[in-house]
């Protein structure tokens, strides 16, 4: 057993789980959308991010992409919400488009982990 | 992926982007949970933009001050802990992101890029030059002046620095690069189709093989130009058919023996190398007894010479040992060469020639010194090893400098810069004296002492009347380009020397017709140079001087009827 397949394993996972907790729940209800949780999603999103970096075989590059992919639409999410709170325009239109960019991140990270574990089965050690 | 620079750089970056990512979360989190108190005393938590706010102030050490209301005890205490764990993870960061920047193997990787990207920028035929020495330092002068693009590898950082202090460092592609890795070589430029030719010069010569052996495998259309002074070496340099063998000794112990034997041959040599004019009194060296000091590789090529001529030599080397034979019939001496006892005893009295090769200068000028003194009227060769003792050799009154670098320099800038040259030059060295004779006179009767050589190659780009003359049926002896433009009956200042052609060479060639691919090469003054090219580009210039007549322009004749 590698450690270090075990701490990128986790992150990988926890990035997809996490986002999903965040995005499960009503599009159009705040309350069911915490926002400690997208900061969670977020942050675990770029750890992730920086354990790809380096990996320079064909798979690596993909990985990383799928990983830059849901840094770009956690962050999106993230400066929507800020933004439209402070200039306190937060309406179901706005909320509605901060769930969904976590979704296409969600996708993203699903596409990640798919890869992820696809290439652990294939590995022969 | 291409962009080896960008990758070193993130790669190295790893850890502290971590740590910066997990210390800014921790703090932010902490910001936002711990409770605050606003102006009228009323409980309030930060939000995730204010925690943002402050901590990327605070963890840059910017630092202006408690924001948005003032911070309860509770939450300084928060603050006190994350300021150390964020600023000593910025610095970190910085830390990491200064060292990456300045890394070996990233400046290397920075150096390589733009070196490949310099070298695939090069449009012209470029020749690729392996190690920078002085040698090496001339040739690319050579090239230079020659129009010939070089770039330059060497495996050390300094010689590179030094190199680009020099004059000729501009618009030379460097690296600093072990050339013996097919990566080096590629980056060089070997695969590329303006890649001509490769120099291998090491003084190591099994690296010069292995330069042979690589380029045969990537580039087989390159041509190698390897140092070789070994037969092995020489042998299976030769076996990849791609190299050709430069062997300084060789090239030197062939001068003596031209010397001996057809001193007008030698004339002509140095004339090519443009060493010297076209002399009169080729001098033959005296016959007799010689004394050669050391005796390497060079000394046993000399010792083999001696031998062809039937000439008496005998060989002091201090430190290598001949055969026992050459002992007993005491051909060799083991002793200090710079010695009066040691000299007397090889007989220097009654020695006839003093060839000095030692790889000391110094040793070389004592030994010449004395042997003066012991015998004046005796022929001196002496070799010189670095440039820095020029002037003393030149007052020691030596009948014969040579420098195996010279030899090295000259032998290998023509072989590439002017290959016409260099194929009449190995012609020349297997005629004998009296064919020597007669061209030297004949040069210096039509041209004078110091004729300059220039080459035609018929083809439309070079030599675009005649081409089309030859191609439309006519005959165009050589003879032509000789014709004055002044007068087609006479002749210019021009003595043909060599035509090259497919499967023929024809040296002083006379009445020969010219066929289309033929390459020319003339000794000739100015006036002559500019006229063989006009004959040969210009048809009306052409036509004066086949039938002494003026062409008729066909568009004027259409004209006018």
């Amino acid at each position: 057993m590698n450690l270090q397949k075990v701490v990128s394993g986790f992150f990988f996972i926890l990035a997809m789980t996490i986002n999903f907790g965040f995005f499960y729940g009503d599009i159009d209800n705040p309350e069911l959308h915490s926002e400690y949780e997208l900061f969670v999603a977020f942050v675990v999103s770029l750890i992730s991010t920086v354990l790809k970096i380096g990996d320079k075989t064909q798979l690596g590059a993909v990985l990383l992409a799928t990983s830059l992919v849901a840094d770009i639409q956690l962050l999106s999410a993230v400066i929507v919400w800020t933004v439209t709170e402070y200039l306190s325009i937060v309406d179901v239109e706005a909320f509605a488009a901060i769930i969904s960019l976590s979704g296409g991140a969600l996708l993203a990270n699903i596409t990640s982990v798919v890869l992820y574990v696809g290439e652990t089965l294939k590995s022969k050690r | 992926m291409s962009n080896n620079a960008f990758w070193i750089i993130l790669q190295k970056l790893r850890a502290p982007l971590l740590v910066i990512i997990i210390t800014y979360s921790i703090a932010i989190l902490g910001m936002v949970l711990i409770p605050g108190m606003d102006d009228n005393g009323k409980v309030y938590h930060l939000s995730f933009f204010d925690a943002f706010y402050f901590v990327s102030y605070m963890a840059s050490t910017i630092g202006f001050g408690e924001a948005p209301y003032t911070f309860t005890y509770a939450q300084r205490l928060w603050v006190t802990l994350c300021i150390y764990i964020t600023v000593v993870g910025w610095f970190y960061g910085i830390g990491a992101l200064v060292t990456a920047v300045t890394d070996k193997t990233l400046k290397f990787e920075m150096m390589r890029n733009r070196f490949r990207k310099k070298v695939r920028e090069i449009r012209d035929d470029f020749v690729i030059i392996l190690g920078y020495t002085y040698v090496n330092l001339e040739i690319i002068k050579k090239f230079h002046a020659s129009n010939i693009k070089v770039v330059l590898i060497d495996e050390d950082e300094e010689k590179i620095s030094h190199f680009l202090l020099e004059e000729a460092s501009q618009d030379v592609p460097v690296m600093v690069g072990n050339a013996l890795l097919t990566e080096t070589l590629e980056d060089a430029g070997i695969l590329l189709s303006n890649c001509k030719a490769i120099v291998s010069l090491f003084k190591n010569e099994e690296n010069n093989l292995r330069i042979a052996i690589l380029t045969k495998f990537l580039n087989s259309k390159v041509k190698v130009i390897a140092k070789s002074t070994y037969k092995d070496i020489t042998v299976s340099l030769l076996d990849t058919d791609i190299a050709k063998a430069v062997n300084p000794f060789e090239i030197f112990t062939k001068r003596v023996d031209i010397a001996l034997e057809s001193p007008h041959i030698l004339v002509l040599e140095n004339w090519i190398y443009e060493n010297s004019d076209l002399m009169d009194k080729a001098m033959f060296l005296p016959k007799g007894k010689y004394i050669v000091c050391g005796y390497g590789r060079f000394g046993k090529l000399l010792h083999d010479m001696f031998e062809k001529h039937n000439l008496e030599s005998v060989f002091i080397d201090e430190k290598r040992i001949a055969s026992v034979e050459m002992i007993e019939s005491r051909k060799f001496i083991r002793a200090n060469p710079d010695d009066r006892e040691t000299l007397l005893n090889a007989g220097v009295k009654e020695a006839v020639g003093l060839i000095v090769g030692t790889q000391n200068d110094i040793d070389n000028l004592s030994i010449i010194i004395t042997a003066k003194k012991l015998n004046p009227n005796i022929y001196l060769i002496a070799r010189e090893n670095t440039m820095q003792e020029v002037s003393i050799f030149q007052a020691a009154k030596i009948d014969w400098l040579f420098m195996f670098e010279k030899i090295l320099i000259n032998k290998t800038s023509l072989a590439l810069t002017r290959p016409l040259k260099h194929r009449f030059l190995k012609l020349i060295l297997k005629k004998d004296e009296e064919w020597g004779k007669k061209l030297v006179r004949l040069l210096r009767v039509n041209i004078g002492t110091n004729p300059i050589i220039t080459s035609l190659k018929i083809n439309e780009n070079d030599s675009y009347a005649i081409y089309h003359e030859i191609l439309d049926g006519q005959n165009v002896p050589v003879d032509v380009l000789l014709r004055s433009l002044s007068n087609w009956q006479e002749n210019n200042k021009i003595v043909p020397l060599l035509i090259h052609r497919a499967n023929e060479e024809i040296l002083i060639p006379k009445n020969r017709d010219l066929k289309i691919g033929d390459e020319i090469l003339f000794a000739c003054d100015k006036k002559g140079k500019e006229e063989i090219e006009l004959i040969a580009s210009n048809i009306y210039e052409l036509y004066y001087a086949m039938y002494g007549q003026e062409k008729e322009s066909p568009i004027l004749k259409k004209l006018l009827g």
